[in-house]
């Protein structure tokens, strides 16, 4: 693991443990990261990368829902490949990049096509909601 | 309030002349005085102390300011800015606050600094609001200390208001955290001269504003200055989200609120909590069991860490409907914040800093404006 990673591994552990009143090998004990430390199918770049990720979760348990919850909406509408929407790190921004990728005119209009037909449903709207912090949705 | 601990004055050969020198004298009888030619010790006198930070509040140096007094707020990268100009008469702070950016501004140059040639600064402001006239400036005094809090001791607003108050386009902010009052209580500002407090919930103020006056002091000291005929002003920054923030800052807000007359309040801000990777470092080491350093904080692009942007929105505007119950027409405005968040909290964005100071400019001098619309 780099040092960086490394570092916010250790930072996060502490908040946590200070946040909840543990300590940072009780909270490597908790079932959600002894799986992960435990599960032979992973390798070790891949056990530190879900180590990692399972630990910012606890950390920034809020945010971490938030994006969680767009990522599924994004997923749920079911874009073509060439579609791609993302969200900024942290959500700072609040904005929702939308990239397309096209070989021809033609093939360009149909995504742009496609795009339309996705923001006639709820769904980017309620991305928004999440992303401009809607009455709620952050949790406060 | 908790008197401040001066254990030692350090003058620079010539600053004895000086006024603060004469008031520092009567109020500090006691404290040892030791005269020098070269006023500060370098930091690496101070590198074998445990805390030099800390250390350094106990010494308070006086000596001759060498460069501009006066200079523009520097802001934060992308923010939106309100064309605010800082006159630093005095470096460090003799209070506390866990979070406090100085803590890391100063952190190579941490000695409490008074600088004794007042009548310099003077002179400089004169220069720049006369060659000015058609321009209103804010200028205030607390970017790199407290404006107020060693004022008893070193009789600075005497020096500097009556020469605000006769000039006819500027208003001068004096923010602190402290209650020290007592002698703006003697002068009159003539409308030039806006004291204003950083307010937090007394439960923040136990936990992490060490050194600083209560709530209800800080409220006292606002009610006997607008008395006076000062204008006033209150900055909730930063704002700290904890379990039961909202009952506490919703009671803060009303009882600002039911205390002070809102027609006398010029403007009011509001921050979330702010600090800097290598500031959080700093936090950790000089104040381990403190909480501010568990909320769900994320790197922004000017290199602060914040609240996540959708919880800080919805904390904004929580504090914001607060603030229009209690008072409907008082001017609100964002402290460092990106064109979005202003967006999502107010509706628009001012269209650059220029736009925000002549608002709040225009609300201080007249009947108050909203912020929001």
């Amino acid at each position: 693991m780099g040092e960086n990673h490394f570092r916010d591994l250790l930072d996060w552990l502490e908040e946590i443990a200070l946040r909840d009143g543990s300590s940072p090998s009780r909270i490597l004990k908790q079932e959600t990261l002894s799986r992960v430390l435990s599960d032979p199918r992973l390798g070790r770049s891949d056990k530190v990368k879900c180590l990692k990720e399972e630990v910012r979760r606890l950390r920034f348990p809020r945010l971490s829902r938030i994006e969680r919850e767009i990522e599924k909406k994004i997923r749920d509408l079911k874009l073509k490949p060439q579609i791609q929407m993302s969200i900024p790190p942290g959500l700072e921004g609040g904005t929702l990049t939308v990239q397309m990728r096209a070989t021809s005119y033609d093939e360009l209009k149909r995504l742009v096509g496609d795009i339309e037909q996705t923001l006639a449903g709820d769904k980017v709207k309620e991305i928004f909601g999440l992303l401009s912090g809607k009455e709620g949705d952050a949790g406060v | 309030m908790r008197e401040f601990e001066i254990d030692e004055l350090i003058v620079e050969v010539g600053s004895e002349k000086s006024p603060i020198f004469a008031n520092l004298s009567k109020a500090l009888p006691g404290v040892p005085v030791t005269f020098v030619d070269q006023p500060q010790p370098g930091a690496d006198t101070l590198s074998d102390l445990k805390d030099p930070f800390g250390t350094s509040k106990k010494r308070l140096h006086l000596l001759r300011h060498r460069g501009d007094f006066l200079k523009k707020c520097p802001g934060s990268d992308g923010q939106v800015c309100c064309n605010y100009f800082v006159i630093n008469f005095a470096s460090n702070c003799p209070m506390e606050c866990s979070y406090c950016y100085l803590q890391e501004y100063l952190a190579h140059n941490p000695a409490l600094k008074v600088f004794s040639n007042v009548d310099d600064l003077l002179s400089e402001a004169d220069e720049l609001l006369s060659r000015h006239r058609k321009f209103f400036f804010r200028i205030g005094t607390g970017e790199i200390t407290d404006s107020l809090a060693l004022d008893p001791h070193i009789g600075f607003s005497n020096q500097v208001i009556p020469f605000f108050a006769e000039q006819p386009n500027v208003l001068l902010e004096l923010k602190t955290k402290s209650d020290r009052v007592e002698n703006l209580l003697k002068l009159d500002p003539k409308g030039r001269v806006v004291v204003s407090w950083s307010m937090n919930p007394q439960r923040v103020i136990d936990r992490d504003e060490h050194m600083t006056a209560s709530l209800d002091e800080r409220l006292s000291a606002a009610l006997r200055c607008q008395q006076a005929g000062y204008k006033l002003g209150f900055h909730f920054d930063p704002i700290i989200e904890y379990p039961g923030w909202e009952a506490d800052y919703r009671d803060m807000v009303e009882r600002i609120f039911a205390t002070v007359d809102q027609r006398r309040v010029a403007w009011l801000s509001m921050g979330v909590l702010r600090n800097t990777p290598g500031l959080k470092r700093i936090m950790r080491e000089r104040f381990p069991s403190t909480r501010l350093l568990t909320g769900e904080q994320v790197l922004c692009p000017d290199g602060k860490m914040r609240y996540f942007q959708p919880l800080r929105v919805e904390m904004y505007r929580k504090m914001l409907r607060w603030i229009r119950a209690a008072s409907p027409t008082v001017f609100v405005y964002l402290c460092m914040e990106s064109k979005e968040v202003w967006e999502e909290v107010f509706g628009f964005a001012p269209s650059c800093e220029k736009e925000l100071g002549r608002q709040l400019t225009q609300t201080a001098d007249e009947r108050p404006r909203t912020g929001d619309r």
